[in-house]
């Protein structure tokens, strides 16, 4: 079941298109990513799916409402971590999340225990008496999206939730989505950190000036726009010349810092791998390491961006 | 619990941190009992109305109406916080509307406009007992002025929190208009007796109107006069409540 459908979304500011006609349906229990250069048009995305900003035109429907019609109703049901930081300086790090879990009218006895619970999550228990104002822009990132655990919810917004974090406190977050994933939460998620897309995502669609280029499971976008592969393979430094014997291989590299590294970047890059390992074996030179480097989203992106940019010029 | 309630329990929590509290109660006891009793020797008693008020007691009261416009200060401060540290925007995706925002300020401001006068009204009634005249037609009028005043001084506060951007520009504008309001006002001298321009200037100064109906309603002076000012705050107070509403509610996110 969809619980975010967007048909032909567009948000214009004067002459400029935001967002450009865009369809999206995303399923419940899943996470989407959504991921784009900068400017691409990401948060104005979410700020139309969270009922912030009013379409230009199209629908959006968030859990079966009609959003434009009836945004409060969506808001209650849906989690916001938006991309600026947003905190009440004058409050303490558990104050903040108590007082966030009553303005949502959250229980007081279930709010002080997700307090804990959050506190403890997101490794906050030292800072706990400390005032926002008094952190770090990490640790207030921190404090932000735990924040958005204090309330139930079925549909959970992430602007670039892991800006400012230091890589275990990425980690330790990226991990508690999925744990919360897993308990029946759906995730919008946008990053242009691309490894955590990879990492978390189900599907993930890409949106550049405004339009997005392409939806898919990671894998399948790799199958897609990944079907080069990058080979390196390393031998010792040999007093043949290796660059003439590979004179009739093609899409390879080769240089010569501390022995000898050639990199097959090519979409039949097992049969050039073929043709070298044949060559180098009939020549006795003796292989010291290879290795495969898959193709990471990072290079579809790039290509897709890429693709994209060439194609609107 | 109904959202505003919630909104309303949050601004009180956010607002009154120990410095404001302070400033509420240690900004006017000076004015009051250091200013008051200073100026004595060169004003002996102030005429209002039928009575003669010593010079304590008539700043005190003055200082009513004066903490009143103070304490809303914070409607300004909130809107400005909330703006500058990303929680407007973080309200709003959240289950309130704007309307539930701007109604939880104003009820906040109403809030602590009430404290704040009941709080003063406690602390100068030692200077003021002798003349005063509280009964069951005039305690209102104290309750009537806190409720307006803090509508009108608080959508002025808000007014300029939402056309300003720097925390400079608000900080300098905000202290500039209060200031104004503080000293060209009846709060802390008469009308009566002070240069032609300025006693026309009081009159220009919603403030003045506020500390009026405070003190008619303290020292039991109501007149037809006072019945236009009270007239003057509630008009006032309305179309002031109104541009700051529409202004929050097209504040760009």
């Amino acid at each position: 079941m969809s619980c975010i459908v967007a048909n032909l979304l567009t948000k214009s500011y004067g002459s400029i298109m935001a967002v450009d006609g865009i369809d999206l349906s995303v399923n419940s229990g899943k996470i989407f990513g959504f991921l784009g250069p900068n400017g691409a048009g990401k948060t104005t995305t979410i700020k139309l799916l969270t009922t912030l900003i009013v379409p230009t035109s199209g629908t959006i429907n968030i859990l079966g409402m009609d959003a434009i019609r009836h945004p409060l109703d969506v808001r209650k049901k849906i989690g916001v971590v938006l991309q600026q930081p947003s905190y009440e300086p004058t409050l303490s790090v558990e104050k903040s999340l108590e007082k966030y879990g009553m303005m949502w009218n959250v229980e007081r006895k279930t709010r002080n225990d997700r307090v804990e619970e959050l506190l403890s999550a997101f490794d906050l228990q030292e800072i706990r008496k400390m005032k926002n104002d008094d952190l770090s822009i990490g640790q207030r990132r921190r404090v932000q999206v735990a924040r958005e655990f204090m309330h139930d919810m079925e549909l959970l917004f992430l602007d670039e939730p892991t800006v400012g974090l230091d890589p275990s406190a990425r980690r330790g977050l990226l991990d508690f989505i999925k744990k919360k994933v897993k308990e029946g939460l759906t995730i919008f998620f946008t990053t242009h950190i691309l490894n955590e897309a990879e990492y978390l995502c189900d599907e993930v669609a890409i949106i550049n000036k405004g339009k997005i280029i392409a939806v898919d499971t990671p894998n399948e976008l790799k199958n897609k726009f990944g079907r080069e592969k990058t080979i390196k393979i390393r031998i010792p430094e040999t007093k043949k010349d290796v660059q003439g014997l590979l004179i009739d291989v093609k899409d390879y590299e080769i240089d010569f810092n501390s022995g000898t590294n050639i990199t097959i970047r090519s979409n039949d890059s097992e049969e050039v791998l073929l043709k070298i390992l044949q060559i180098l074996t009939v020549n006795n030179i003796s292989i010291e390491d290879l290795s495969v480097m898959p193709t990471t989203l990072e290079e579809i992106f790039l290509t897709v961006v890429k693709n994209s940019n060439a194609s609107n010029n | 619990m109904h959202p505003i309630i919630r909104l309303v329990n949050r601004n009180l929590t956010i607002s009154l941190n120990k410095g404001f509290l302070i400033w509420q109660i240690v900004f006017p006891l000076i004015y009051i009992f250091v200013a008051g009793f200073a100026y004595t020797s060169l004003i002996h008693s102030v005429p209002f109305g039928n009575k003669s008020l010593d010079y304590p007691a008539f700043i005190a009261s003055g200082m009513i109406g004066f903490n009143i416009m103070n304490s809303t200060l914070i409607s300004g401060i909130i809107i400005w916080n909330d703006r500058r540290h990303g929680m407007f925007e973080q309200i709003l995706v959240g289950p309130f509307t704007r309307a539930h925002y701007i109604l939880s300020n104003i009820y906040t401001i109403g809030i602590v406009g009430l404290i704040s006068a009941a709080l003063i009204t406690a602390v100068g009634y030692p200077l003021f007992f002798k003349s005063v005249e509280f009964n069951f037609y005039t305690i209102p009028l104290v309750v009537f002025a806190s409720v307006t005043g803090s509508i009108l001084f608080g959508s002025i506060a808000s007014i300029i929190s939402t056309r300003l951007q720097s925390s400079e520009g608000f900080n300098v504008v905000i202290n500039t208009a209060f200031l104004f309001f503080a000293f060209v006002s009846t709060a802390f001298y008469p009308a009566q007796g002070a240069p032609e321009p300025l006693s026309t200037a009081f009159y220009l100064n919603p403030l003045t109107y506020l500390v009026d109906v405070v003190r008619a309603g303290i020292f039991g002076n109501f007149s037809t006069f006072v019945g236009i000012e009270m007239t003057v705050l509630v008009v006032v107070a309305l179309i002031l409540f109104t541009i700051s509403t529409k202004l929050l509610s097209k504040l760009e996110i």
